[in-house]
């Protein structure tokens, strides 16, 4: 039993970080709020020179076929620096799902771009109105021969504006239950493809509306099996937030961090504010929540990597658990910095407004409380 | 990252359970598990319990083989907390003497005091207390003021001690007593191994909000104690009992494993119990909660697990142990008060009238003093802040 990063990790971990802070930490994710995507681009491109993306796509498609854990540096960095874009999406999610799902044409077409950063996918699955329920899914696919034609509506989808590709939930049959669905590769270049930049209370985010009109691709876009898509979402989900907590940790790790060092600095009545145990104490109970997500987020990992047979309580109790304690922890974080933390200069409410983003990101705590009651057979 | 348990870690559960299964005392393994009722019976019950398992080798199974122990490894005492809880064994009388006292002497004691007080303590024979909490010296323990004052070849000790645990059944007492007024607190404080059978030592029972006698008041009325039983150098105690303190890092295991096992039996309780002829773990509410109380149980587990790896890899256990006490004691008490709420109105019942097994009542009271035990929330708070963070002290 060994229950920490390796060696490696911890060394991979400290060159990413390195990066990041050397490209200005979260002035990338302020860029952003500018609409200034340069830095972003330029950063992603930086991270894939680390080495970042390939981390577990097999090595014929040209990554570096590690395992679950050994992305867990990288995701918990990118969450400490608040790096927009589609790492979640595309490395963490859409790369093992093509690559446990996809068709050999598909695994060739995508995951050398993955692994190379060329290449960025998003998730297009929530409909305007509706929920996350499969029983939702309004858009629809209808089939001519070797094509489909694809209608509807997307929102909130992360950086549509942005992604390459989309990977997108769809009706494929008329059936309920959620049943009838599949999931389909579509480019943001395909014909019909349209978007709209959607205000969005993080602003370092570009969520968007993508509307899909008349749009035509081949049935080779189909990922996994055709109208059996709930099987497929359910294990990418798996993959997508138990990454999502290590990067839900990496902020919560900075937030514990920024306000340990602004208690130590900040003096009234003639001392350190960290010296009053309400302060003192609140950072104590911070760092409790932050612990206790990391060893969630770590044993979560894990789990999936090993195919644990509690993998998905482990994956979505996490999930659970550390998106309200994120939420907790930044605002305590404004808090401890008193009038300061309120301020658009002090980082305090990008991880407030990040951690505000991630609560219903694919559903509330409540669906994933439910989820974990179910996979524990109560 | 690894959470598995090699094979001859498995070999080693192995042999531990085909010995309890062998050994537990009769109808353990059917589940029925009552102590006698009468508190001498009760104590004669456990003495004999620990030296079965002395014989057996099980006792202080982290101490070196010279003193009886195996020389187990930080893993296998996980382990061994984790079968001891699974077969609800009996827990053992002298754990203070395991955890604490024996492995103090090991590192402090002199030889003479190993020979003497070390294989009592394994086959039960000296259960052991401690005395540090006095009326005006709780958290702040430098404020005690219990005294000893040499005489000849004697000390001559008096005053009063609170709270000792196992006070009622103890031969021994780990006592600190001042043996100085120098300007600062800590100094002039000296550990005393003291005889709790001699005249001059007094012990009242302490009844707890549930009914139970686990604590009590010493009073010490010129008791006498020896050079030989002086732990570490006279005034220079306060060492002795930092000592003592690392010690206490697998203690809070064996708190963690049970709540583990405390959770288990609250699944069972939730299907159990029912509301309009569902069982209540498929009510809405009690889902979420019961999710809610899941995580964090597995969140104290697996950071206790965290905190191991660093302490073995740094060498020496550090004030993560703090951190370990203050979620599973805050857990504990939340556990109990949902599993006392989950009962409805006829959670106000209890004992013979209790809607389910009366210990949930009784442990919801009990739940309330490990948080004040063995170094309050706020203590740990403080530690956590101050050692962990490199926050300011307080103000002292
Ligand atoms: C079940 C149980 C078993 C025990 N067994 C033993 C035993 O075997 N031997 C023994 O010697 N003692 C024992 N104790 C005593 C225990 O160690 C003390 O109760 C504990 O250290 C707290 O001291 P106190 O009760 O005097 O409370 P106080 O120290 O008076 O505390 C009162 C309140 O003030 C808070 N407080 C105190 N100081 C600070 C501070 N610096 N910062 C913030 N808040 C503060 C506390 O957290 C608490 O909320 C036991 C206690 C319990 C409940």
């Amino acid at each position: 039993m060994d229950f920490s990063l390796n060696e490696e990790q911890e060394m991979f971990r400290g060159s990413v970080r390195k990066y990041l802070d050397g490209g200005g930490q979260t002035k990338i994710a302020r860029e952003m709020a500018k609409n200034n995507t340069n830095l972003l681009t330029k950063t992603w491109k930086g991270l894939a020179q680390l080495g970042c993306m390939g981390i577990t796509v097999k090595e014929e498609y040209g990554g570096a076929e590690l395992t679950t854990v050994d992305q867990v540096p990288v995701l918990e960095e990118l969450g400490r620096a608040l790096l927009p874009g589609l790492y979640l999406e595309t490395v963490a999610f859409a790369a093992p799902m093509i690559e446990k799902f996809g068709t050999t044409e598909q695994k060739e077409k995508y995951l050398p771009g993955i692994a190379d950063g060329s290449r960025t996918i998003s998730l297009a699955w929530l409909e305007p109105g509706k929920c996350f329920n499969l029983n939702d899914i309004q858009m629809t696919a209808k089939f001519d021969g070797d094509s489909m034609i694809l209608n509807g509506s997307k929102t909130l989808v992360p950086e549509g504006n942005l992604a390459d590709t989309y990977l997108v939930l769809v009706r494929s049959e008329s059936e309920t239950d959620g049943k009838g669905i599949s999931f389909v590769l579509v480019d943001r270049n395909d014909d019909g493809v349209d978007y709209r930049v959607l205000q969005a209370m993080d602003e370092t985010r570009h969520l968007t509306e993508v509307n899909f009109k008349n749009v035509i691709v081949s049935n080779s876009r189909i990922l996994g099996e055709l109208h059996r898509g709930e099987d497929a979402i359910e294990e990418g989900l798996l993959y997508l937030n138990a990454a999502l907590t290590s990067i839900m940790v990496g902020g919560m790790d900075k937030i514990v961090e920024m306000c340990a060092e602004y208690a130590k600095i900040r003096v009234q009545f003639g001392q350190p504010i960290g010296r009053f145990q309400a302060i003192k104490h609140r950072i104590a109970d911070m760092k409790l929540d932050l612990e206790t997500a990391r060893s969630l987020s770590y044993y979560a990992v894990w789990a999936l990597d090993e195919k644990a047979e509690d993998a998905a309580v482990a994956v979505n109790s996490a999930r659970a658990f550390i998106t309200e304690a994120y939420l907790r922890l930044a605002g305590h974080g404004i808090q401890i910095h008193g009038g300061i933390g309120v301020t658009e200069e002090i980082d305090c409410h990008l991880y407030l407004k990040r951690a505000q983003y991630y609560q219903t990101y694919l559903g509330n705590s409540r669906l994933y409380r439910e989820k974990a009651a179910t996979a524990l057979n109560w | 990252m690894d959470f598995s348990f090699t094979k001859k870690e498995e070999e080693y559960r192995r042999t531990l359970r085909i010995w309890l299964e062998e050994n537990l005392p009769e109808g353990w393994i059917e589940g029925k598990r009552d102590l006698p009722e009468n508190e001498e019976e009760q104590a004669q019950f456990l003495r004999d319990w620990q030296k079965k398992m002395n014989d057996g080798g099980w006792v202080a199974i982290a101490w070196p083989e010279k003193y009886g122990g195996q020389s187990a490894s930080v893993i296998e005492e996980i382990i061994y907390h984790q079968e001891m809880v699974r077969a609800g064994a009996p827990h053992l009388i002298n754990y203070i003497g395991i955890h604490m006292v024996g492995p103090t002497l090991m590192d402090i004691g002199t030889e003479e005091q190993r020979e003497k007080f070390i294989p009592k303590i394994l086959n039960a024979e000296e259960v052991w207390c401690q005395g540090y909490s006095e009326p005006n010296a709780g958290s702040d323990l430098s404020a005690l003021k219990t005294s000893a004052v040499k005489q000849g070849d004697k000390w001559i000790i008096n005053g009063q001690k609170v709270w000792t645990s196992y006070g009622h059944l103890a031969d021994r007492c780990f006592l600190l007593a001042r043996t100085s007024n120098l300007e600062k607190k800590h100094k002039g404080i000296t550990v005393f191994l003291v005889d709790m059978k001699q005249p001059g030592v007094e012990v009242r029972p302490i009844i707890q909000m549930n009914g139970k006698h686990d604590f009590n008041e010493v009073y010490f009325n010129d008791a006498v104690a020896y050079d030989e039983e002086i732990v570490g150098e006279i005034d220079e105690g306060w060492k002795v009992m930092i000592n003592l303190m690392l010690h206490e890092r697998t203690g809070i295991g064996a708190q963690i494993f049970t709540l583990e096992k405390q959770f288990s039996d609250l699944v069972l309780l939730t299907n159990e119990l029912k509301e309009n002829g569902q069982p209540l773990i498929k009510d809405p509410f009690t889902r979420q909660k019961m999710v809610e109380l899941y995580t964090r149980c597995r969140g104290v587990l697996l950071t206790y697990y965290r905190n191991i790896t660093t302490s073995m890899k740094r060498g020496y256990p550090g004030a993560e142990s703090s951190m370990d006490k203050l979620m599973s004691s805050e857990l504990t008490k939340d556990l109990f008060e949902f599993a006392v709420s989950i009962q409805g109105h006829q959670g106000v019942l209890w004992k013979e009238d209790a809607l389910a097994n009366p210990f949930w009542q009784l442990d919801y009271l009990s739940s309330f003093g490990v948080t004040i035990g063995g170094g309050t929330s706020e203590v740990q708070r403080n530690t956590i802040g101050e050692r962990l963070l490199g926050l300011p002290k307080d103000l002292r």
